[in-house]
C-alpha cells in the first residue's frame, strides 16, 4: 500500500507529462488555504489591537 | 378582490413600469434577426436561447421598481399592519405585474416563435412555456427587489440571478425535448411543479423580508 | 428543549472559550492528516490505468467540491436557526462560512478545469454539473455582496438567512444533475449506501484527504467566526476583558 509509485524523484515531478496539472492544482490549494487563515489571523489581530487601545 | 381592483389600476396607470420592458422584449427580439445574416436556418439555431434570455431580462426589468414608491411613500408599512394578509397582497401585486407584462411577452414570444420558424404547433407549445416561465421569473426578481429593496434593482438581480439559471437549462431542455419530441409534458409539468411552489412561498418570505427592512 | 440546549452553548462568549480551546488541537491533527494523506495520494498510490497520474488531482478537487456543497447546507441549517431560534452565533456563522464556501467552489472548479485538460481534452465544458457549480460560486459572491452592502448588521443577517434558504433549493440540483442530465462527469463513487466504485488502495488516502480538508476548513471557519464576533461584539464589556 506504501510503495513509491515512481521509480525516480524526476519521474515523479514529470508524472508521464501530467506532473504540471497535479502540482499546479495543489499550489493553488495550498495556497488559497494559506491565504484565508493568514488573512483571519492579521484581521483578528488588528481588531486586538484596537480594543487593547480602547482598553 | 378589491386589492386586486386596485393594483391593477395602480400599475394601470404607470405606464412606463409595464410597457417597458414589453416594449425592450420586443426591440431584443428585432435585434436578433439584425446581428445574424438574414438566413432562416440560421435564424432558428440561435432564436429560443434569445427568447428565453429577451424574457428573463424583461421581467427583470418589471420588477424593478415593484416595491420602491411604496417603499418611499410609507404604504408598504400601511399595508404591513392592515388585516388582510400581507403574504397575499404581495402574491396579488406579482399576478398583476404578470397579467400585465408576461401575458403580452409571451404572445409576442408565440408571434416571433411563429414568424422565425414558421411551425405553428411548436409556436403554441412555446405559449405556455413563456406563460409559465416568465411568471416564475418575476416571481424570483420580486424576491431579488425585496431583498435590495432601498439599495438598486442590480443588487437585487444578481443575487436572485443564480436561482433563475436552473429555470432557463430546463427551457433549453425543453426545446430540445420539443423538437425531438420526447417528453415534453413532463417539462411542462416540472416547470407548473415548480411555479407552484414559488407561487406560494415568494409572497411569504418576501413578506417576511419587507417585514425585516423596515423593522 | 432545544431552544433552551441552543442558547446554553450558543452564546458567543462560550463559543470563544471553546474556540480557544479546541482549535490547536484540530488545526494540527487536519494538517497532519491532510498533509500526510496529500502525500499518500500524490506519490505512493498507484497510475491510474485509464487516466494516468492526473488522477491524482482526485485528492484535491474531490475534498473541495465536498465541501462547497456541505458549507451551503451548512449556511443553510445555521440561517434557518437564526431565522427561528433567533440566535446571534448562528447568524455570525452564515456570513463567516460564506467566503469560505466561494474559496471552496473557486478551488473545485480551478482544479475541475486543470484536470478537465488532460483528462477530457477540454478545461470548461457547459455541462450540468460544471454549470451547477459555477452558479453555485456566484451564489456566494451574491451573498457575501448583499451582506456588504447593509450597514446595520441585523437588517444584513435576516436578509442573508432568507436568501441563503431560498438558494438551498440549488444543492439537490447540483448533487443529482449528474443523473438527471447527460454530462462528462461520472456518478458519485463512494455513497452512504452502496459499496464504494473505487479501489480501496486509491480510496483510503481520499477518505484522509477529505477528513483533513474538512479539519482545515472546519479551523478556518472558527477563526472566521471568531472575527465576526469581535467586530459585532466589539462593544460589549466580556470582549473588552477576554481581550
Amino acid at each position: 500500500m506504501f510503495n513509491f509509485a515512481f521509480n525516480s524523484f524526476y519521474e515523479a515531478i514529470y508524472m508521464n507529462g501530467h506532473g504540471i496539472y497535479v502540482w499546479s492544482v495543489l499550489i493553488i490549494v495550498l495556497f488559497s488555504l494559506l491565504v484565508f487563515f493568514t488573512v483571519y489571523q492579521y484581521k483578528i489581530k488588528k481588531i486586538k489591537e484596537k480594543l487593547d487601545e480602547f482598553n | 378582490m378589491e386589492i386586486l381592483k386596485v393594483e391593477f389600476l395602480k400599475l394601470r396607470k404607470k405606464t412606463r413600469i409595464w410597457l417597458g420592458p414589453i416594449l425592450v422584449f420586443w426591440l431584443i427580439m428585432i435585434a436578433y434577426p439584425l446581428t445574424v445574416e438574414l438566413l432562416q436556418d440560421k435564424l432558428q439555431i440561435g432564436f429560443f436561447s434569445v427568447l428565453w434570455i429577451a424574457i428573463l431580462i424583461s421581467m427583470m426589468l418589471a420588477t424593478e421598481d415593484i416595491f420602491t414608491e411604496d417603499y418611499n411613500d410609507g404604504s408598504l408599512e400601511q399595508t404591513i399592519i392592515q388585516e388582510s394578509s400581507f403574504s397575499t397582497n404581495i402574491g396579488l401585486k406579482v399576478f398583476i405585474y404578470w397579467f400585465l407584462t408576461g401575458i403580452p411577452v409571451s404572445i409576442l414570444s408565440f408571434i416571433f416563435s411563429f414568424g422565425t420558424t414558421q411551425n405553428f404547433g411548436l409556436s403554441l407549445s412555446i405559449f405556455p412555456l413563456a406563460l409559465i416561465s416568465s411568471y416564475i421569473f418575476l416571481n424570483l426578481f420580486v424576491l431579488g427587489n425585496s431583498l435590495s429593496l432601498n439599495k438598486g434593482s442590480v443588487l437585487g438581480a444578481i443575487v436572485t440571478m443564480p436561482i433563475a439559471l436552473p429555470v432557463l437549462i430546463v427551457l433549453g431542455k425543453s426545446i430540445t425535448a420539443l423538437q425531438f419530441d420526447i417528453n415534453f409534458e413532463g417539462f411542462i409539468l416540472l416547470l407548473l411543479g415548480s411555479l407552484s411552489i414559488i407561487i406560494v412561498l415568494v409572497p411569504i418570505v418576501v413578506s417576511y423580508i419587507i417585514r425585516a427592512h423596515l423593522e | 428543549m432545544i431552544k433552551k440546549f441552543i442558547h446554553q452553548f450558543a452564546s458567543p462568549k462560550t463559543f470563544l472559550l471553546q474556540v480557544d480551546k479546541f482549535y490547536g488541537l484540530i488545526f494540527f491533527t487536519s494538517l497532519c492528516i491532510y498533509i500526510f494523506s496529500i502525500i499518500w495520494g500524490l506519490l505512493f498510490t498507484p497510475e491510474d490505468f485509464v487516466q494516468g497520474n492526473s488522477f491524482r488531482i482526485m485528492y484535491l478537487h474531490v475534498p473541495a467540491s465536498f465541501l462547497s456543497q456541505s458549507l451551503y447546507i451548512a449556511m443553510a441549517v445555521s440561517s434557518a436557526t437564526y431565522l427561528i431560534w433567533r440566535v446571534k452565533l448562528a447568524a455570525y456563522f452564515v456570513i463567516a462560512i460564506a467566503p469560505i464556501g466561494a474559496m471552496t467552489t473557486f478551488i473545485a472548479l480551478v482544479s475541475g478545469s486543470i484536470w478537465g485538460i488532460p483528462t477530457w481534452g477540454t478545461w470548461w465544458q457547459w455541462d450540468a454539473r460544471i454549470t451547477s457549480t459555477l452558479i453555485l460560486f456566484i451564489m456566494y459572491l451574491g451573498l457575501i455582496s448583499l451582506h456588504n452592502s447593509f450597514s446595520n448588521y441585523e437588517k444584513a443577517d435576516k436578509l442573508l438567512s432568507w436568501l441563503v434558504i431560498v438558494g438551498a433549493v440549488n444543492i439537490p440540483i447540483i448533487k443529482k444533475s449528474v443523473d438527471w442530465w447527460t454530462t462528462l462527469h461520472q456518478s458519485a463513487s463512494i455513497t452512504l449506501t452502496n459499496k464504494p466504485s473505487i479501489d480501496p488502495v486509491m480510496l483510503y488516502p481520499l477518505i484522509g484527504t477529505i477528513i483533513g480538508f474538512f479539519g482545515l476548513i472546519i479551523c478556518l471557519i472558527l477563526i472566521s467566526s471568531k472575527n465576526q464576533i469581535f467586530i459585532r461584539e466589539k462593544n460589549k464589556s466580556w470582549v473588552k476583558d477576554y481581550v
